[in-house]
């Protein structure tokens, strides 16, 4: 009796501490209050309707949705043609090659938002947009090659082996062969960079100005300065717009498999 | 397999270029700050780090939080990973799904739930005062326990995912065998799971102690200026101080045992692609 009861309670317990909060950010974000507390006060929307009408939210989410399909659009051109090489040639320095475009996952994102701050921003004059961008792209990359990797490891190399042996250019054999078989993967990656590069703090710290930061950012910066519950109808919102999109990757693609 | 090197490289090197030239570059340069005074290498700036209290104080909170954090997220993990491998599959997928669910939504939006929590007037402190355990609101906020809690709840899932797969490959019969034998619970777990499942331990218990570490969000928001860890110390130094060199030795500091981490990660996994 009590092994049958060990496992739900242990998993109840558990998963109150895991998703319980996100639950109390949404149930505040209804509150009709104007302190961010729960239980709510009393029930209304304003606040979810005053999160698109704040001007700073509205730039931030432009210039983090910018980043976050731009970088990832940008990594996955960088990444795939890397993947690709990596998989299925004798590449010389394939080691190091596969050390540089890994760096990003080991190097934490303060220290090069920093660094770029410090020896591209400040004495080249290189804009804070191109900065995030460069910034965003870079931590995209390892992503992208390894969720690209997998799939091309899955891939059986004799197939464009067999298209370039019948009269295919090698080009030829990698759009019209390889391409199409790993297309679930390249969008699985784009999925978990946009992710990633959406929810991304550390390495934008130092990369914001007049104008241009990041809406987490942003948002760091709003709930110092505001304790109202907009920031928890924002979290609230862009909360469901990621499971949305994960959810969907999964039902249609079985997104699991990839990453 | 294709053997034209030209091919290879001018297919790989952008990528590898751009890391270079974006990553490496930069952060190498901002390291090097922290060895140089006055064009002469030299490890004053390490010295003068650590002789202020502050700074030691902050390291070694860093490094115990990390500890806690990792150690609890292994005995909770244990605890769940065990649970949802006994599932039925359906069931088992539902709950690897919500486990996973938390890492999808923004660190900041998980975080900034905590206030609700355990804030002056949060409903850790409403309870305690209804059930009338104290009058007075606890300080849970701005404390390491509140930096600790938000720790765990934002890593446990990747130490959780971790065990899922090392327990899926215990063999089926080692428990039961166990308990048949006369092993109780604490020697089956101590004697059979663990040896059997260190692997997935080592994983989870890295990426969960580089994730605590290395967390910028969860000190910031929860701890304040009142319990720094090395990040919200290293944009205090930045932003504050304005001091390059004392942020250039923190930097070093976090990719040294960023860098520790994944060397460690890597002889495991290699290690056990040979057997």
């Amino acid at each position: 009796m009590t092994q049958r009861l060990y496992a739900p309670i242990i998993l109840l317990l558990v998963m109150i501490f895991l998703i319980g909060p996100f639950f109390i950010i949404v149930a505040a974000s209804f509150s009709a209050g104007d302190t961010l507390a729960f239980p709510p006060q009393g029930f209304s929307l304003k606040w979810i309707a005053k999160v698109f009408t704040v001007e700073s939210f509205r730039q931030s989410f432009a210039v983090s949705m910018f980043l976050a399909i731009g970088g990832t659009l940008t990594a996955l051109l960088l990444g795939i043609p890397a993947s690709y090489a990596m998989s299925r040639y004798k590449l010389p320095l394939s080691e190091t090659v596969r050390f540089l475009v890994s760096t990003p996952i080991i190097v934490p994102g303060i220290i090069v938002g920093l660094a770029l701050l410090r020896y591209f921003v400040i004495p080249v004059g290189l804009s804070i947009t191109l900065a995030l961008f460069l910034a965003h792209t870079a931590l995209v990359l390892p992503y992208a090659v390894r969720v690209v990797s997998a799939s091309l490891a899955n891939l059986r190399s004799d197939m464009e082996e067999a298209a370039v042996l019948l009269g295919s250019s090698r080009l030829g054999a990698f759009f019209r062969v390889v391409l199409p078989n790993i297309r679930g993967g390249i969008l699985a990656a784009f999925i978990l960079g946009f992710v990633t590069s959406f929810n991304q703090v550390p390495v934008s710290l130092f990369l914001s100005g007049p104008g241009v930061r990041t809406l987490p950012i942003d948002m760091l910066g709003y709930m110092e300065i505001v304790f109202d519950p907009s920031v928890a109808a924002l979290s609230a919102l862009l909360a469901f717009l990621s499971i949305g999109i994960v959810f969907a990757a999964e039902r249609f693609l079985g997104f699991s498999r990839y990453v | 397999m294709f053997q034209n090197r030209t091919e290879a490289l001018a297919l790989a090197l952008p990528a590898a270029v751009f890391a270079a030239l974006v990553f490496v570059v930069p952060v190498v340069l901002l390291l090097s700050e922290g060895f140089k005074s006055a064009d002469q290498w030299t490890l004053s700036a390490y010295v003068d780090f650590f002789s202020q209290s502050l700074n030691r104080t902050v390291f070694l909170r860093t490094l115990k939080l990390g500890a806690l954090v990792t150690l609890a997220a292994a005995v909770i993990g244990y605890a769940t990973a065990y649970a949802i491998v006994s599932l039925p599959p359906g069931a088992k997928g539902k709950m690897i799904g919500l486990v996973v669910l938390p890492l999808m939504i923004s660190p900041v939006a998980r975080t900034y739930a905590w206030i609700v929590i355990l804030g002056r007037t949060g409903i850790v402190n409403q309870a305690l005062m209804a059930v009338g355990l104290t009058d007075e609101p606890f300080r849970i906020l701005f404390t390491e326990t509140a930096v600790f809690i938000g720790l765990l709840q934002l890593f446990l899932p990747l130490m959780v995912i971790s065990l899922i797969s090392a327990l899926e490959n215990l063999p089926r019969d080692a428990v039961p065998a166990a308990r048949v034998l006369g092993a109780n619970w604490f020697q089956v777990f101590w004697k059979v799971i663990l040896p059997l499942t260190r692997e997935g331990l080592v994983v989870g218990g890295t990426l969960v102690f580089t994730g605590s570490m290395t967390a910028y969000i969860t000190p910031a928001i929860l701890g304040g200026s009142k319990v720094l860890m090395l990040e919200t110390l290293l944009y205090q130094q930045v932003t504050v101080a304005n001091n390059f060199v004392s942020a250039s030795v923190i930097a070093f500091i976090l990719i040294v045992m960023s860098f520790a981490a994944n060397i460690l990660l890597k002889r495991i996994a290699t290690a056990r692609n040979r057997t």
